[in-house]
């Protein structure tokens, strides 16, 4: 499976994000001679666990993330970021836990948004919404290198794809810019060859990286 | 007397026939008049006159013969006026013979055979007149299909005896061809090759090795330690590239140890049973940078005639070594590779696979290699407007020696470009080769 990175919008301090910056990036990436193919979209969704006793709760992990990506649709991704446990399920398992009542959802996530060709790069540009609103959390891009899949040898090229990316954007003065921090996927006990389970756990920090934004920016307002 | 008649016969049934085509459109005049006819009449009609100026033509050969033989007769010592009177005969028949050829040529010329004028008629109902092609065969009908199947048959036949012709020619007045391990043509390749020592010594110093496929191989696997060199018979070959995992999906992390079995079993019993001289396609695999794919013709020999590069992940029956990978990247380098093969076998053929396998090697820093010219790794082309890195090699100025170290910072290093800056750098060396000449 081809390597991907997944980048969160960092906006500068004291700015937020707003729909004006989906547009730019997205004008952007067609200015690269970039192919609009179509839509793409992926959900988050944080759980508790039902418990009869709350005392239990501290037991629990604190964070535990399913996730469900659209180049796979049978299956669902589950992450531990504190025990850096990353699981593949079969997607019926949402179903199961409903009907177990074991766990609920907390809040729910949709990254989506359009997908573009370059060439042997597939760029993905995305907003993040929560489930039912309209409310624009942040922005998210996905790059992918498709001829090869081993991150070693993808590491190279990828990061000079990103540096002109970078280069491109930049030129359009937006108050931000995408942030990119390689999880340590061996700690997830991930090989070399890429996989789906490591769009989940770049996704999964991606969340983290949102939501630190997110309470610094309300810090900074209190 | 007997020749006489027959010629008077013919002559008569070439005149009967004649008219026939000519009342029923005055082919004299203009050709609009003949599209006054059905499109099948005048295709048989043109066919007919085909026919005619055929046999015609071969009157006028046999009656050459005669002539000839009329003076040799003449030219024997006791003859009395019997040849004079066979010549007069022949000369006759001959000068009617070559009008009512020239008639019919005229006919056929009017009505647009012999040159095109009636393919492009709407209201033909998509027949069109014969065509004698150029090198003289006959297409009968212009339906497409038919066409192209004549054509191409008809071509194919031409091919054959064209080389044959040329082979046998080739055999009778350049004997010393057929042995390329002549001095002389080794000398030639040097003169021309002044500004390149190098190469030549090179290849000298490898041919000793790489005499034989197997030695080739042996040696190249040993020089590569990161390289997997595979070989099958040509039809093996489409097995293990259909059971090759396609990219894309997790399932790869499992379906990998039912193919590499299988595919084992594959690759293991090829080179158990079948020796040397079945090998058709040699399969370079670098683990996570790419696969090539050589194709050798005729099996067994060291005669590589088609490469093609593909990603490592990619697999199915459209990856051979005429195929095209579906990714920008590799279908940019297996061109490139095209080229290369070209100048590898016009250089000096005994030792382009050699050259071909190594040239190929120096591929393995595709991905980790910087163009040597702008010093990045990705650079966007202009012609295609796609990002890609150095996808170049050059391979004039290759040595096998070069790839031999596999340090990218050592100045021997073989050099890699973009297709871009390879084009300017080429163009620049052109010119400074130029003015040297001067």
């Amino acid at each position: 499976m081809p390597l991907k990175w997944v980048f969160n919008w960092q906006p500068n301090a004291g700015s937020t994000v707003n729909s004006q910056i989906l547009n730019e990036v997205s004008q952007c990436v067609e200015s690269m001679n970039g192919v609009k193919e179509g839509r793409w979209k992926a959900t988050l969704t944080f759980y508790k666990p039902m418990l009869r006793d709350q005392a239990l709760a501290a037991e629990f992990p604190r964070e535990f993330i399913g996730i469900s990506l659209p180049e796979q649709p049978n299956k669902y991704y589950f992450i531990l970021r504190g025990n850096k446990i990353v699981l593949e399920a079969d997607s019926s398992i949402q179903l199961i836990m409903e009907k177990l009542q074991s766990y609920k959802s907390r809040v729910a996530l949709n990254f989506e948004g359009f997908q573009y060709q370059l060439g042997d790069f597939q760029l993905r540009v995305g907003k993040v919404v929560p489930t039912h609103s309209e409310n624009l959390r942040g922005i998210v891009m996905e790059v992918e290198y498709l001829p090869i899949s081993s991150l070693e040898k993808s590491k190279q090229i990828v990061d000079e794809f990103v540096d002109i990316w970078q280069e491109a954007v930049s030129k359009r003065s937006l108050p931000g810019h995408f942030m990119h921090i390689e999880p340590s996927f061996s700690e997830y006990g991930l090989a070399d060859h890429y996989t789906s389970q490591h769009t989940a756990v770049q996704y999964a920090h991606v969340m983290g990286q949102l939501i630190a934004t997110v309470q610094a920016v309300q810090a900074g307002r209190n | 007397m007997l020749q006489q008649h027959q010629h008077q016969h013919h002559l008569q049934s070439v005149v009967a026939a004649a008219p026939n085509p000519s009342s029923s459109s005055t082919t004299s005049t203009t050709p609009s008049s003949i599209t006054g006819e059905a499109p099948p009449k005048q295709v048989a009609q043109a066919m007919d006159r085909l026919g005619q100026a055929a046999r015609l033509i071969a009157d006028i050969r046999l009656g050459a013969d005669r002539l000839l033989e009329a003076l040799f007769v003449a030219a024997q010592p006791h003859q009395s006026s019997k040849p004079l009177h066979l010549f007069r005969q022949e000369d006759e028949s001959m000068r009617q013979h070559l009008q009512d050829l020239r008639t019919v040529g005229k006919q056929l010329e009017e009505s647009g055979v012999l040159n095109e004028s009636l393919r492009s008629r709407s209201n033909s109902w998509g027949l069109h007149m014969p065509l004698v092609c150029p090198d003289c065969a006959v297409v009968a009908y212009a339906w497409k299909r038919q066409l192209a199947g004549q054509a191409g048959a008809s071509a194919v036949d031409r091919t054959r005896l064209a080389l044959k012709a040329f082979t046998d020619q080739k055999r009778r007045f350049f004997p010393h061809l057929n042995d390329e391990e002549d001095g002389e043509s080794t000398d030639n390749v040097s003169k021309k090759h002044r500004n390149l020592p190098a190469q030549a010594d090179d290849n000298q110093d490898n041919l000793s090795d790489c005499k034989t496929l197997s030695d080739l191989l042996t040696n190249l696997e040993k020089d590569m330690p990161n390289l997997k060199v595979m070989t099958y018979e040509r039809l093996d070959w489409l097995k293990r590239a259909s059971s090759l995992p396609a990219a894309a999906n997790d399932n790869t992390m499992e379906a990998p140890k039912h193919n590499f079995h299988s595919s084992h079993i594959l690759r293991a019993a090829p080179q158990n049973v079948v020796s040397m001289d079945k090998i058709a396609v040699i399969e370079l695999f670098f683990p996570s940078v790419f696969r090539a794919v050589v194709s050798l013709h005729p099996a067994g020999s060291t005669d590589p005639d088609s490469v093609a590069f593909f990603s490592p992940d990619e697999g199915g029956s459209y990856m051979h070594s005429r195929g095209s990978s579906v990714y920008h990247v590799f279908r940019q380098i297996t061109e490139h590779a095209t080229v290369a093969l070209q100048y590898f076998l016009g250089i000096r053929s005994k030792t382009a696979l050699h050259s071909l396998l190594h040239w190929i090697c120096s591929y393995q820093t595709l991905f980790t290699k910087v163009c040597n010219k702008c010093g990045r790794l990705l650079a966007m082309d202009r012609q295609s407007a796609l990002i890609l890195p150095p996808v170049h090699r050059p391979y004039r100025t290759f040595s096998a020696s070069k790839v031999l170290s596999t340090q990218d910072q050592s100045s021997n290093a073989p050099e890699a470009y973009h297709i871009s800056c390879f084009s300017d750098d080429a163009a620049l060396a052109l010119a400074l080769y130029c003015n040297r000449l001067r």
